[in-house]
Parts: C-alpha cells; sequence; structure tokens
C-alpha cells in the first residue's frame, strides 16, 4: 500500500510544477466558460426553460473547472508503451494496474483542484446568471463532495481501461479521440445534460460517464435533492466497482500476453 | 508562383504519405467524424429545446455551424504546419534546419505537414450548410456562391493568422500556448454562433481582434437574406478582406520576431 501511496505523493507533486501552464489552462477554461453561459443567455432569452438560467451557469463553472479531470492522460504510461520501457515496470514488485491508478488519480485529483480552486473563486464573484450559485444547500454541499470523489475514481478507472487498449494496438489515437469525444459529451462538459431531451436524460444519468461530473453537480444545485442523494452514491459506487473490476482483469490478461519490442 | 507549386507539391506527398497506412487512417478519419458529429449533435440538441437564437431560425443555426467547420477544418488539413506542428518544431529544435535553406521560414512550415484526417469534420461541416439551407430556403445566385467561397477562403486566411500568433508566443516561450488557444479554439467555439449572440466585449473581440464576425457571418447573414447589423449588401464583400489584414499582420509579426529565435534544439 505504502509504495501505491509514494507513487501517488510522486505524481501529485510533479502535476504542481508548471505553474505557467495552470494559468493559461485557466484564462482559457474561464473564456470558454464565459462563451457556453452568453450563448444560453441568448436562447433563453428567446424561449425560457423551466430550469432556472443560474442553474445553467453554476452548471457550465463547475464542468469548466474540472475539466482537467476529464481530459488527463498519463503521457509517460504512451511513451512507454511505444518505447518498449514497460519491461521496467513489469519488473516493479507492484500490480501494474495498481500503479497506475495512483498515477492517473493524483494528477486528475491535483490537476482539476490547482485549476479549480481560482476558477471558482472568479465564477463566484460574477453577477446572478452569469456567475456560480452558492449550493442549493449544506446537505447538498456535502453529498455533491462525496460524491465528486467517488466521481474521481469512476474517471480514472475509465482512463485506466482506455489505456488496455493502448497496450493492445499501439496506436490508439483512434480509440482514444472515440472514446474522449464521447467522455466530453456524455459528460456534459459540450452541452449540459441538464438541457438534453428529458427522455434522452432518463438513460444518460445512468452511464457510467455522467458519474464522473453531471451527479455532483446536480447534487450542488439542487436539481438532486439531497434526500435522493443515497441512490445517487450507490450508482456512483457500483460503476467505480465494475470499471475497476474490468480494468483489473483486463490489464491482467493484456499483461499475459504483453510483447516488448525494442530495447 | 513557384513557391505555390513548392507548396502543392509537399501537400500531395503529405497526403500519399499519410494513406501508406489506410487501416490506421480510416480509424483516425472516423474518430473525427464522431468528434465533429457530437459538436453537431450539440447544436441539433440546443435547437430541439430552444427552437430559435434571437433572429436566428434552426435552418441559420445549422448554416452557420457548418460555414465554421468547413473553413476551421480546411485550414487545418492545409495549414497543419502552422495550427499544429510549430510548437513540435521549436521545441525539438527541427525549425533550424529551415533557416539554412533559401526559401521564407513561414513557408517552410507550412509544407511541413498536412492533416487529412480532418477531411470528415469538412464533410460534417457541408452536411451543416446543406441542411442549413434547405430549411432556411436560401435564394441561391452568382453572386452569393462567390461571396461564400469568398468568406470560406479569407476565413481560412483568418485562421492562420490567429495560429501564427500562437506561433509567435511560441518563439519566445515553449509552454504558456494555451492561453492563445482562447482566439484560436475558442473562436471556433463561439464563432459557430451569429457574432449578435454576445454581448459588448466578446462582440467586440470578434470583430475588431478576430473577425469573425466580418469574415464569416457578416457575408453569411447576407447570404441568408438576414443582413447583420443591418448594414447594406455590399460591405459582405469587403468586410472578409479584413481575414487577409490579419493574416498580413501577423506574418509581418512573425517575421520580426523570427529574428529573436533562439534554438533550443538538440
Amino acid at each position: 500500500m505504502k509504495a501505491y501511496l509514494s507513487a501517488f505523493r510522486m505524481r501529485r507533486k510533479m502535476e504542481m510544477q508548471y505553474r505557467g501552464a495552470v494559468l493559461g489552462g485557466i484564462v482559457c477554461q474561464v473564456f470558454f466558460g464565459l462563451v457556453l453561459i452568453a450563448i444560453y443567455r441568448a436562447l433563453y432569452a428567446g424561449k425560457p426553460q423551466p430550469m432556472p438560467l443560474g442553474r445553467i451557469s453554476s452548471y457550465v463553472w463547475l464542468q469548466q473547472a474540472f475539466f482537467r479531470m476529464l481530459l488527463a492522460s498519463d503521457p509517460d504510461l504512451l511513451d512507454k508503451i511505444r518505447t518498449g520501457s514497460i519491461a521496467y515496470d513489469l519488473c516493479r514488485p507492484l500490480n501494474l494496474y495498481g500503479f497506475y491508478y495512483a498515477r492517473i488519480l493524483a494528477q486528475k485529483m491535483m490537476g482539476s483542484l490547482l485549476r479549480a480552486v481560482p476558477m471558482l473563486a472568479f465564477a463566484f464573484l460574477l453577477p446572478e446568471g452569469w456567475g456560480l450559485q452558492l449550493p442549493a444547500s449544506a446537505a447538498g454541499l456535502a453529498w455533491s463532495l462525496a460524491g465528486l470523489g467517488l466521481g474521481l475514481l469512476c474517471v480514472s478507472a475509465l482512463e485506466n481501461i482506455t489505456m488496455g487498449f493502448t497496450m493492445r494496438t499501439l496506436d490508439s489515437r483512434g480509440m482514444q479521440g472515440m472514446l474522449n469525444m464521447l467522455m466530453m459529451i456524455l459528460s456534459g462538459n459540450i452541452l449540459p445534460l441538464t438541457l438534453f431531451p428529458d427522455s434522452w436524460q432518463r438513460v444518460i444519468t445512468l452511464l457510467p460517464y455522467a458519474q464522473l461530473l453531471d451527479a455532483p453537480i446536480r447534487l450542488y444545485t439542487g436539481d438532486t435533492a439531497p434526500a435522493d442523494a443515497p441512490g445517487i452514491l450507490l450508482i456512483q459506487l457500483c460503476w467505480v466497482l465494475a470499471l475497476t473490476g474490468c480494468g483489473i482483469l483486463f490489464w491482467r490478461k493484456n499483461q499475459r500476453r504483453i510483447e516488448i519490442q525494442g530495447g | 508562383m513557384n513557391t505555390i507549386r513548392l507548396y502543392l507539391h509537399s501537400m500531395r506527398m503529405l497526403i500519399r504519405s499519410q494513406l501508406q497506412y489506410p487501416a490506421s487512417f480510416v480509424m483516425q478519419t472516423l474518430a473525427q467524424l464522431v468528434m465533429q458529429g457530437g459538436e453537431m449533435m450539440a447544436v441539433i440538441l440546443l435547437v430541439n429545446r430552444f427552437e430559435r437564437l434571437n433572429q436566428w431560425s434552426a435552418g441559420d443555426l445549422y448554416f452557420f455551424f457548418g460555414l465554421m467547420s468547413v473553413t476551421f477544418y480546411l485550414t487545418e488539413i492545409f495549414g497543419r504546419g502552422i495550427t499544429g506542428n510549430f510548437p513540435f518544431l521549436i521545441r525539438t529544435g527541427q525549425l533550424d534546419t529551415f533557416l539554412v535553406r533559401p526559401r521564407g521560414v513561414l513557408t517552410q512550415v507550412l509544407c511541413s505537414a498536412a492533416d487529412p484526417r480532418r477531411i470528415t469534420c469538412v464533410a460534417v461541416g457541408i452536411a451543416a450548410l446543406v441542411l442549413g439551407c434547405r430549411m432556411s430556403a436560401v435564394q441561391w445566385s452568382a453572386a452569393k456562391v462567390l461571396l461564400m467561397a469568398e468568406a470560406i477562403l479569407c476565413g481560412c486566411f483568418l485562421i492562420l493568422g490567429l495560429f501564427i500568433i500562437e506561433g509567435i508566443f511560441c518563439i519566445y516561450s515553449v509552454k504558456s500556448v494555451e492561453l492563445v488557444n482562447a482566439l484560436t479554439y475558442g473562436g471556433r467555439s463561439a464563432c459557430e454562433y451569429p457574432v449578435d449572440t454576445f454581448p459588448g466585449p466578446l462582440r467586440i473581440l470578434f470583430t475588431a481582434v478576430a473577425p469573425f464576425a466580418l469574415v464569416l457571418h457578416q457575408p453569411g447573414s447576407v447570404i441568408l437574406g438576414k443582413p447583420l447589423f443591418h448594414w447594406p449588401e455590399w460591405t459582405a464583400f469587403v468586410s472578409p478582406l479584413s481575414g487577409f489584414a490579419v493574416f498580413g499582420i501577423t506574418w509581418l509579426c512573425f517575421r520580426r520576431a523570427m529574428r529573436f529565435y533562439r534554438s533550443s534544439g538538440s
């Protein structure tokens, strides 16, 4: 366990290094947030919806703030797979899946926290209808934090499954691109899931991608009442277990048929 | 003229070389289709819920989306050297080899890469354009066809110009490129919708700094028969030229910046 923890800590420190890149990322993400909210405001002016505009803008800001949680992969591992130096990792007295799970978890957690804190502070300062609202209730905030934690575990497990595909094909850019796009759409980053047709939402919110950010955000904004929160968290937990289990099996199978090339 | 022939020649070679691995190429091209299709789906879902955006009907919105997609991804196919590869050229020091050859640096950068995978994104854009024209019942005329071609061509130069800004930043510092992404990729995402969607400051940004409004939206709105800001129709033929202006200015800045280029490569 100690070894995995230190892998986690190392990666966390590494993610703290590039502060300039973080600043650039924040400016870019804030810009995207403002553009999206401007579009939704103009659409709302034409045809108001039952869901208040303030909730949509909160949704957009939370999605943008935690963007890094969705799209961050471990370039080291990709390189290792391509160059064959993954052989060194196979020599470690560790479970490979656990080792990389700890790394990707640290990267996603630290990367998104570094960006989220200043962005959310900025979004709180914006006027009503543009910015981030306070959470619907204290209970909602507590539940959404728990949900965010589970979402983080879920997205790390998903990332490791994508990595598993890379081990199989070497050049996985096509596969990765498709999986990433699926994630961006179905997690609500491109268009809030709350604006999808209502009949679609019933299915989409059950998929793993909705567990990453959509579920905790709905708990935050009050779209999901705190009373329903345990059920939501249970769905998240099921997905975390299922995805981690699939990932472990997938990696074990990959490891058995791995072929190192080059040297 | 010679430069253009060289450029076309290298495009042909680059595209042929990418087609040497058909399976990988097909897979990546399909991935692009899914990606751009996803963007299109977001617009369709929004239209489905809200029906219209200010004065623009569903068909108009598809039209603007298509116009931006076609322009942006044509630029990515043929200008990949600038839109994608430039930071890489600087980081690895490959740019140094360009400095000793008897051609302009920018020409060589443009000749160094192409990205034919984006062809499916252009296809999605064309589909959106056709759908938009059908739904908005556009009355075509020779002038409008010409206007559309002008808008797309000038749009390509505008986007190249914006990516050159990114390149200039790269010359001074290898990192921190993400900041300029707000103008390029942010501009693409925002200006899939007509500019009057946005409040004052963003409108000024997309008219005066990164003039997507002048290059794409003004001609587009005239083609749809609803001129933006009620400007007279002839302005639509003049305003796209601002795309060339942006390209020209950034090109001059790029040449100046190259004087300060210091190799970081090995």
